[in-house]
């Protein structure tokens, strides 16, 4: 309507500055949630990196070596195509390590479109070299320098491995298929095998990635059902991949609803208080003839408007500005903005924030609605209460009075203190649940060991004989004992998939598992089990399970459960000696050696391969550190958007208490407060706010991450008791800020209040 | 001195009332403001209100205007029943056929005075073009013109109420409603004030008048006096049956 | 004098002493303190205009009281009295009289009679807007006399409420 319309824009003329706060604010919320989402998509998501950055193919077809690949070239939705490359398939051997592999025929330089990336060494291979998928070294305990024998029907070839590279394929495991790898098209001619057949592989890049189904039918039918060995697509690599990426990316999911949720609340309070401010005139206009209808749409008009220029503002600020700032946020924007999903996600983003402001603020403006039409009627205040005797009390004993008056002005409507408090809780109720997974990050990070991660290295027994690796090992300086260890894949009963048995620790010396509830096995045929297995085998604590290993049995008593990080936590974990003797033919596949406190990792690698003169290969264990700094970013980055929140809660607060008060001054004027005792009083009724809405806050977001993350880690099978509440220090800063901050925001404006009234004052004397 | 007309012939009256009642209830007591009040007001006839603070005169304008919601009783504007309608109805109602003027607070502080005064033509749904000619039209008959730019902050209390009397009759309302319009103004602005009413007056305005000045009563075609929430009389005065005819008679008068 | 201890004696007969009495009763110390002798003086007057009729009482031992009582001449013209208008400004004290003896003769309404006053004031503003209007302007003394009268009809007038108030 014209008329609303017309007095909308009217007073945001008239409030420019307050106007212009608004956007500013709502764009610097909206940039930061981006730029969160972007960070929380480049974290959990590593497959999906290496793919953007590989320029993977989305299609990898596996046919015979008379299939026509020119018809692919030519099929509609095809972009680009990888390859075709001569392959054969052949096992590697390293050692006693041996596994199945197609190595494919490739140039001096690497592809265009599939484009493995270097994780180690160099990718121009000559004659007699190959460079291995990294899954593949794993497996075969393969580096960069290592000599490998390749035996494909009799014939057998050594290449040496000049490079280690990574690909957004399928990973390779031992029962699923061959694994990758590239050598000159000589290596690959030579390791031909005549029982085999030669083949081609070719990756196809396609348009629309969502279309794969479809254009794996095309491209089957284009080269003739007969000639395709295999197909595999990019939503099998994924979610090959993606298993164990849930746990934290769950996580910052809710706590990016958590955050708009805090947002609106924050947004409600900022209109209510403006609606309060304006009382008066809504009444006249509701004289003049405004239905309560519009007086609620003026509102909305205003908001929405000042929400979408604010929305706008940040997502194009951040669109155009990001990809130039430094470090992994440019990396994380460039990602983002390059994946499918970017198109919907940054206007639904900008949509919901638009609609999730504009929900506050109609149920905040609906107070306005509310008004009485007669502009003197003075809005209700309840009665005000005579001074409690503990009041008067205290005074009696000289507390200085502004901080009795003060602690009335809190406590004297304690209904609307304590939604007060809950309001500003909120965000800092969160941020103490963002310190919370830091601190679980940190955790991860510094003790592994607590959280079931393998000791830091890794020895593999390359030919030499038991006891001969064990007397090297414990030799060492920086080893304080020596752990067998194998891990075998099991068959439980009526599963068809696997879980993974594994044996550490002796009798003597038992592996210091990471046991959340139970104890660790001490006694023969006793283990412990991750949550994973648990719930696959739908078994707990104190049952017996009998798994089989390529027929053998093993009958296990779970005495405990354990947090295991790998495999999703489908792992049943007792010692290597009760393997040994259910099973005779086990032999450890790996030593864990457990350093000795302050030993570093890296130096005592470097001592064993040395004293052992290269026979021993020592590994250092998966690190996951490389995925946790972006992490860390985006945990950042949403405090930095609780902040800002908890930040304009605050000035609604301190703005709605000073209006409420300001009669008071007056009052505090005439019985001989002077001017600093009344800023004295506001500052202990805001600083009693902050500091009770704080300690809630930290309170409950301890409790609340603890909660959070252990039901995450359940349920992805991790197990709870990975969780760490944040330290006592973390939430005393976080307390002791917040308070300062509060004193530090009300503190100039009380003071321009008690200025205001005082020469309002004087102008009515005279 | 004749009564109100008490036999109401239904199509020249512009409100009806019946039977009006408005009780407070604050913190376990009661205030009666208003108690079984009936009253007739023709087209074109300026009524004002009288009696001591607290009669409830003020509720009573209130309650015609549909400010506040009647407990008993029953209102009809230009023939049509009221008393009931939602406070959105009545909004309508009052941006077109009404026009109120308060004691203060009669602006919004964040519009200018051209915006104060536009407000209802717009809410009517009039053509802009339209209502801004009014508007001018309206500023310079209140020897406002220069005045259209300010904010109310700017403006003396007369020129305020100058103002609000513009706004209320922008829209040429049915009936004008005035509480108090003069009660917080200097002799002069008040002189200004009536002579504005009495020129509407004269041009047809239906004006209904809270007062407490009896000056500005006395103006008014009847006069009515509200006593503890009851009509208490209802008179039409007549200057011509009394009084003195010159200077010199009233000299006599006050020896 | 005259009307109001006419007024007085419509209750009943009395001698003057008693009327003294009354009169101080009824207006206490606001109102200057009645003469005895003034009044007697009065009464005297009143009967033989035969608004009044005397008549001796004896006493033992005192000196013969008169007493006095209401004709229907005088009861008529008490009944005038309280029918008239007063028209001065100082009739106030006549008006503020006839209020405070309403409720005790029983012949007057207070409510009607404040309702009347102020109908009349009314008309009286109405007459001197007129009369303001049509002066001419530049002569200011008449001007200012009647500003001095519309003032002081609104006192009136506000007082006429005060009444209202406290006395209903």
């Amino acid at each position: 309507m014209r008329a609303t319309a017309r007095w909308a824009f009217a007073d945001l003329r008239t409030h420019r500055g307050q106007a212009l706060s608004i956007v500013l604010a709502t764009a610097g919320i909206t940039a930061a949630l981006l730029l969160s989402a972007a960070l929380l998509v480049y974290a959990a998501n590593p497959w999906q990196r290496l793919f953007t950055t590989t320029q993977g193919a989305h299609v990898w077809l596996r046919t015979t070596a008379a299939a026509d690949i020119g018809a692919l070239r030519k099929l509609d939705g095809v972009s680009a195509l990888s390859g075709p490359y001569r392959t054969e398939k052949v096992t590697l051997r390293h050692g006693a390590d041996k596994a199945a592999a197609d190595i494919r025929a490739t140039g001096p330089t690497p592809p265009q479109i599939g484009r493995p990336r270097l994780a180690a060494g160099h990718w121009r291979v000559g004659p007699g070299e190959i460079v291995l998928e990294k899954s593949m070294a794993t497996a075969l305990w393969a580096q960069p320098g290592d000599t490998l024998s390749i035996g494909a029907g009799g014939a057998e070839q050594r290449v040496r491995v000049v490079g280690v590279a990574q690909t957004a394929e399928t990973r390779y495991a031992p029962d699923s298929g061959p694994g990758i790898s590239w050598a000159s098209p000589s290596v690959v001619r030579s390791s031909a095998g005549a029982s085999l057949p030669t083949g081609q592989t070719v990756g196809l890049r396609l348009s629309d990635p969502a279309d794969t189904a479809f254009m794996v039918q095309r491209a089957v039918t284009a080269v003739g059902s007969d000639q395709v060995v295999s197909v595999a697509t990019w939503q099998e690599a994924r979610a090959d991949a993606e298993g164990d990426n849930h746990l934290l990316g769950l996580l910052l999911l809710l706590f990016g609803v958590g955050a708009l949720l805090a947002a609106a609340i924050a947004v409600t309070g900022g209109v209510s208080s403006r609606v309060l401010a304006y009382g008066r005139d809504i009444s006249v206009l509701k004289a003049v003839g405004f239905t309560p209808g519009q007086i609620v749409q003026m509102f909305l008009i205003q908001h929405a408007a000042l929400a979408t220029a604010g929305v706008v503002l940040g997502a194009a600020a951040t669109e155009t500005l990001a990809t130039r700032s430094p470090g992994q946020l440019s990396a994380a924007m460039t990602l983002w903005q390059g994946l499918p999903e970017h198109t919907w996600a940054l206007p639904g983003t900008a949509v919901t924030t638009v609609l999730a402001i504009a929900a506050a603020t109609v149920l905040a403006a609906w107070r306005a609605g509310r008004v009485p039409a007669i502009p003197a009627a003075r809005i209700a205040a309840p009665g005000r209460r005579r001074m409690s005797g503990a009041a008067r009390a205290v005074l009696r004993w000289r507390v200085p009075p502004a901080l009795v008056l003060g602690c009335r002005g809190f406590l004297h409507r304690p209904w609307r203190s304590a939604a007060a408090v809950v309001r500003l809780a909120l965000p800092l109720m969160m941020i103490a649940v963002a310190l919370g997974a830091w601190a679980t990050l940190d955790r991860i990070q510094h003790h592994p060991a607590q959280v079931g991660l393998a000791g830091q290295l890794t020895v593999r027994p390359s030919g030499l004989p038991d006891d001969q690796i064990r007397e090297l090992l414990s030799r060492q300086p920086g080893i304080a004992a020596v752990e067998p260890g194998i891990e075998l894949a099991a068959l439980a009963p009526g599963q068809t998939e696997t879980v993974t048995l594994r044996g550490l620790g002796t009798a003597a010396r038992p592996y210091p598992f990471a046991v959340a509830e139970g104890r660790a096995p001490s006694g023969p045929a006793e283990a412990v089990a991750g949550q994973g297995l648990l719930d696959a085998l739908h078994v707990t604590v104190g049952s017996w399970v009998r798994v089989t290993v390529g027929g053998t049995p093993h009958v296990l008593h779970i005495v405990g459960r354990s947090i295991e990080m790998e495999h999703g936590g489908r792992v049943l974990s007792t010692s290597y000696d009760t393997l040994r003797v259910q099973d005779a033919s086990v032999r450890p596949s790996y030593y864990a050696p457990v350093l000795r406190p302050g030993a570093r990792s890296d130096a005592v690698r470097q001592a064993l391969t040395h004293a052992s003169h290269g026979a021993l290969e020592v590994r250092d264990s998966a690190a996951p550190a490389e995925q946790f700094t972006p992490m860390r970013g985006v945990i950042a980055g949403l405090v930095a958007v609780l902040a800002l929140i908890t930040l304009a809660e605050l000035s609604t607060e301190i703005a709605a208490g000073i209006r409420n008060h300001a009669a008071d001054f007056r009052a505090y004027r005439s019985i001989g407060l002077s001017p600093r005792q009344s800023v004295a009083t506001m500052v202990t009724s805001i600083g009693i706010l902050a500091s009770a809405a704080a300690v809630t806050g930290a309170a409950l977001g301890a409790w609340a991450s603890r909660w959070l993350i252990d039901l995450q880690a359940r349920h992805s099978g991790v197990g709870s008791g990975l969780a760490v509440p944040p330290s006592w220090a973390a939430l005393t800063l976080l307390v002791g800020t917040c308070l300062a901050a509060a004193v530090a925001a009300c503190v100039l404006p009380v003071r321009r209040a008690i200025q205001e009234q005082s020469m309002r004052a004087l102008r009515t004397v005279q | 001195m004749t009564q109100g007309d008490r036999t109401p012939d239904r199509e020249s009256h512009v409100l009806r009332v019946e039977g009006l009642a408005k009780t407070y209830r604050a913190d376990a007591s009661e205030v009666a403001a208003v108690r079984g009040v009936d009253l007739n007001v023709r087209h074109g006839e300026f009524v004002a209100l009288t009696g001591p603070s607290g009669a409830g005169k003020s509720t009573l304008l209130h309650l015609i205007g549909g400010l506040e919601r009647p407990d008993r009783g029953r209102i009809w504007l230009d023939g049509r029943r009221v008393d009931g309608l939602s406070e959105a109805r009545w909004a309508m109602i009052r941006r077109r056929s009404m026009g109120i003027v308060f004691q203060y607070f009669n602006l919004v502080s964040t519009l200018t005075v051209a915006d104060n005064i536009e407000l209802p033509g717009l809410l009517a749904g009039r053509a802009p073009r339209e209502v801004r000619a009014a508007r001018e039209e309206l500023l310079a008959e209140l020897r406002l013109e220069g005045k259209a730019d300010n904010t109310p902050g700017d403006l003396s209390g007369g020129e305020q109420q100058r103002v609000a009397l513009a706004r209320a009759l922008v829209n040429q309302p049915t009936l004008l409603l005035a509480d108090e319009p003069t009660g917080s103004l200097d002799s002069k602005a008040t002189r200004e004030v009536m002579r504005l009413l009495t020129r509407c007056h004269r041009r047809g305005q239906t004006i209904l008048l809270v007062t407490h000045d009896a000056r500005v009563a006395s103006s008014a075609d009847r006069v009515i006096s509200v006593f503890d929430g009851e009509i208490a009389d209802d008179v039409t005065p007549d200057g011509s049956e009394c009084g003195p005819s010159s200077a010199a008679d009233i000299v006599r008068l006050r020896g | 004098m005259r009307l109001p201890l006419m007024a007085l004696l419509a209750n009943g007969p009395a001698h003057g002493y008693e009327l003294k009495q009354a009169l101080e009763r009824l207006f206490g110390a606001a109102y200057p303190q009645p003469n005895i002798g003034q009044i007697y003086v009065t009464l005297g007057r009143l009967e033989k205009t035969g608004l009044i009729r005397g008549e001796d009482v004896t006493q033992s031992d005192r000196p013969n009281k008169r007493t006095y009582e209401l004709t229907d001449a005088g009861r008529e013209a008490v009944a005038a009295w309280f029918d008239e208008l007063s028209h001065e400004p100082r009739v106030r004290d006549e008006f503020f009289m006839k209020l405070a003896l309403a409720p005790q003769t029983r012949m007057a309404d207070q409510v009607s009679l404040i309702n009347k006053q102020r109908r009349h004031y009314l008309n009286l503003m109405r007459a001197m807007s007129r009369l303001a209007a049509e002066e001419d302007q530049g002569n200011l003394i008449s001007q200012l006399l009647i500003e001095g009268a519309i003032l002081h009809l609104q006192a009136d007038l506000d007082w006429l409420e005060r009444c209202q108030e406290e006395l209903e």
